[in-house]
């Protein structure tokens, strides 16, 4: 019976007019959906190639390493464009010093703000938005639709049990159309490497798992929507309750548990806190100003080593004020990181409680472009600032951070032609972003409420056909 | 009630038959009612007499509260899935799956109720048997009149090939010439030895086809007539009389509709 219910089912899915316009809006959709990501990264790629180039020539442009302007870029990735998540929020650019605190600028919204207005068709819009839809107009008259059509009476006139009947509903609608979709997912996934995107196998597996969350996704909107059918009597008011729950699912909570972790947990300003770095900055460099006053060579110091000795008497001054600021910010920034990280995982664990939440979650950790993205970047971006001091040090012997510096040239003499600087000798940044089992790792307890709520809620509507009035 | 020399054992027999809802209302009260083989058992009453209740109590779609609704002399309500193999059921507005052809929907409940033995063949031969033009055969539900999608109904309950029937005002809606083609049928069935219990309001079809003819009245069988009591009855003002009390007593209030039709 089982069978028949799901073959059944499968084929009027199929054959209804609901189903073509649906399916046809949604391949559509999907498939834009990879042509625009892989179009974004390909530009991407460009203008990261670009400013790449850029900063090469500028180094080959210079003839001494202390006058080089240094900058690491964050390199776009395909899945980052697949699943943008805060790949378009957080800087790509960092300006690189030998030592201090590293700030990563220049976001993609601010060359394209439009973006920052409308956001990108990405694959978590169309799974989080217009997929759930997709399955609440397919499944919302999913059994009260059969009540007031008369077929579910003619149904059960036959030996059929109830559990074999919502079991076959259950599963052939969530066959019938998680296959559907994964027609024009999988002509997208075919287009990616046409279009010029080659994906290594980590990220082959990886954009496996998130199309694989994206199906579980659709999977629980499904069983809320037959849940809500099997809970009422007119379509009409299992269309309106659905749509309430979609609104909150998501809409609302993912944004209120922002607000409600916010007000739970105060972070102060982060000007605050750079006001706070900079009053101290100021104040250690105005207790070094008398001693800088007061420098005077040693006696009998030749004219050709007196700008050594200043620097390198100016370099000492910088490291001692650099140490005890390094040590001042640090505490402020464990401070407020701790207190970030704490606000940011209250919000996360209150929004865990929308299955769009959770499959943001997942798809943007699968994807390497969830918060952590920013934190990882910064990470590495430290890990090259020691590789970068070092280099910089051996080149022009002080660890120049950001700020005023004191060449000088002398001439006349018949030294030869300086050489343009090698931009090769200098240490590259690479940016490793996470191995698949990291990434899977990661969004593994997201990836388990998924099916979690799957479960719950193919419970649930189970449960309540068990007790619904056939009449 | 009933009067037989030679009697076969009952197919569809309600037992003291009753249902009491929540809300305190009395939708059944005490029925008892029996269809043999090869009879047709019509129900006659207004709206919320307990015409549709006695037959979603056989098809196990309500519990009573006492009583029992036998099919063949099985249970109904405590063997349902046993029970179910011996009945068709054609319900008042057949719909069927309107995204299906005749020929798929016939497919899928007729494999429903037990039969997975026909071909192709045997449904085009049900459903000329019931009128259905051939070129309707393959055409989607959602372009069938009512009549054409009831011809549907019965063609599955031809092809269940169950000795018991239930008929939940199947002639409600259709054009005079249609109910006359469903009557025909309906006699047909019985000529081959089914069993039919039919819920109706067209007292003249009942005179003309059943073999018995029960009145209900707020969940009672208040009249039982056989064909040949009724021969020279004028049956409609036997009808009214019977419904008058009843009426004057008891106007049927929206809810108590809802309930018991």
């Amino acid at each position: 019976m089982f069978k028949f219910i799901f073959i059944k089912e499968l084929r009027d899915i199929i054959q209804s007019s609901r189903f073509t316009i649906s399916f046809a809006v949604c391949s559509v959709l999907i498939i834009l959906a990879f042509v625009m990501g892989a179009q974004n990264y390909l530009s991407s790629k460009a203008q990261y190639d670009a400013a790449i180039q850029e900063n090469r020539n500028q180094i080959a442009a210079h003839t001494e390493w202390m006058m080089v302007e240094h900058s690491i870029t964050l390199p776009p990735q395909p899945l980052m464009t697949l699943v943008t998540g805060v790949s378009n929020d957080i800087g790509r650019n960092i300006a690189m010093s030998g030592r201090g605190e590293l700030r990563a600028e220049n976001t993609r919204f601010n060359d394209e703000p439009i973006f920052a207005v409308f956001r990108f068709m990405d694959l978590e819009f169309i799974f989080g938005i217009v997929l759930s839809l997709f399955a609440k107009i397919f499944a919302y008259d999913a059994i009260n639709g059969e009540k007031n059509r008369g077929t579910l009476k003619l149904c059960f006139a036959n030996p059929l049990s109830r559990a074999n009947f919502i079991a076959g509903k259950l599963v052939g609608s969530f066959v019938g159309l998680s296959v559907a979709l994964l027609i024009p997912i999988l002509i997208g996934c075919a287009l990616l490497p046409v279009l010029g995107v080659q994906l290594t196998t980590d990220e082959w597996l990886k954009l496996s798992l998130i199309l694989i969350a994206g199906i579980l996704y659709f999977g629980v909107f499904l069983a809320i929507t037959i849940a809500i059918s099997a809970s009422t009597v007119k379509p009409s008011n299992a269309f309106l309750i659905g749509l309430v729950v979609w609104i909150f699912a998501v809409l609302i909570i993912p944004r209120t548990s922002v607000l409600i972790s916010g007000r739970i947990v105060d972070v102060p300003n982060i000007d605050e806190i750079t006001a706070q770095k900079n009053r101290y900055r100021t104040q250690l460099f105005d207790e070094d100003r008398p001693k800088m006053s007061n420098f005077q060579l040693p006696e009998g110091t030749e004219i050709e080593n007196a700008m050594t000795a200043f620097q390198s008497f100016m370099s000492d001054l910088a490291s001692a004020r650099q140490e005890k600021i390094d040590v001042f910010n640090a505490r402020l920034n464990e401070e407020y990181s701790n207190k970030k990280r704490a606000q940011e995982q209250l919000a996360l664990s209150l929004s865990r409680i929308s299955p769009t939440s959770v499959f943001t979650l997942v798809t943007t950790q699968l994807a390497g472009t969830s918060l952590n993205l920013q934190h990882n970047f910064m990470d590495e971006a430290y890990t090259y600032q020691n590789a970068y001091a070092d280099f910089m040090q051996e080149k022009t012997g002080s660890n120049r951070s950001s700020g005023f510096r004191m060449i000088m040239i002398t001439t006349g003499g018949d030294e030869e032609e300086p050489e343009p600087l090698d931009p090769d000798e200098l240490p590259q940044f690479i940016f490793s972003g996470q191995s698949f089992s990291e990434a899977a790792q990661a969004g593994m307890i997201d990836l388990s409420l998924l099916i979690l709520f799957n479960l719950i809620f193919f419970g649930g509507a189970f449960r309540a056909f068990l007790n619904y009035d056939l009449r | 009630m009933q009067n037989s020399t030679i009697q076969a054992a009952p197919l569809l027999e309600a037992v003291e038959l009753t249902k009491v809802y929540e809300d305190g209302v009395k939708a059944l009260n005490n029925l008892n009612l029996v269809v043999r083989e090869g009879e047709i058992y019509a129900m006659l009453g207004g709206n919320g007499a307990g015409k549709t209740t006695t037959i979603n109590a056989f098809l196990d779609f309500i519990q009573p509260t006492s009583g029992k609704a036998l099919i063949n002399g099985i249970d109904a309500n405590a063997l349902p899935l046993e029970a179910k193999k011996h009945v068709a059921f054609v319900s008042e507005n057949v719909q069927l799956y309107p995204n299906f052809t005749a020929m798929q929907n016939l497919d899928f409940f007729v494999r429903l109720g037990g039969k997975s033995h026909y071909e192709r063949l045997d449904y085009e031969r049900a459903l000329h048997r019931v009128g259905l033009q051939s070129e309707a055969f393959d055409r989607k539900l959602k372009d069938f009149s009512k009549g054409m999608r009831q011809k549907c109904g019965i063609a599955i309950a031809i092809l269940k090939d169950a000795p018991a029937i239930l008929l939940d005002e199947p002639t409600s809606g259709l054009d005079p010439k249609a109910g006359k083609e469903f009557t025909r049928l309906v006699a047909e069935l019985r000529d081959e030895g089914k069993a039919i219990l039919m819920s109706t309001h067209d007292i003249f079809r009942a005179k003309e086809i059943a073999d018995y003819v029960g009145i209900l009245n707020n969940g009672e069988l208040v009249a039982e007539k056989t064909k040949a009591e009724l021969e020279g009855v004028n049956l409609e003002e036997l009808y009214v009389e019977y419904m008058a009390g009843y009426m004057d007593e008891a106007p049927v209030s929206g809810s108590l509709s809802n309930n018991l039709s």
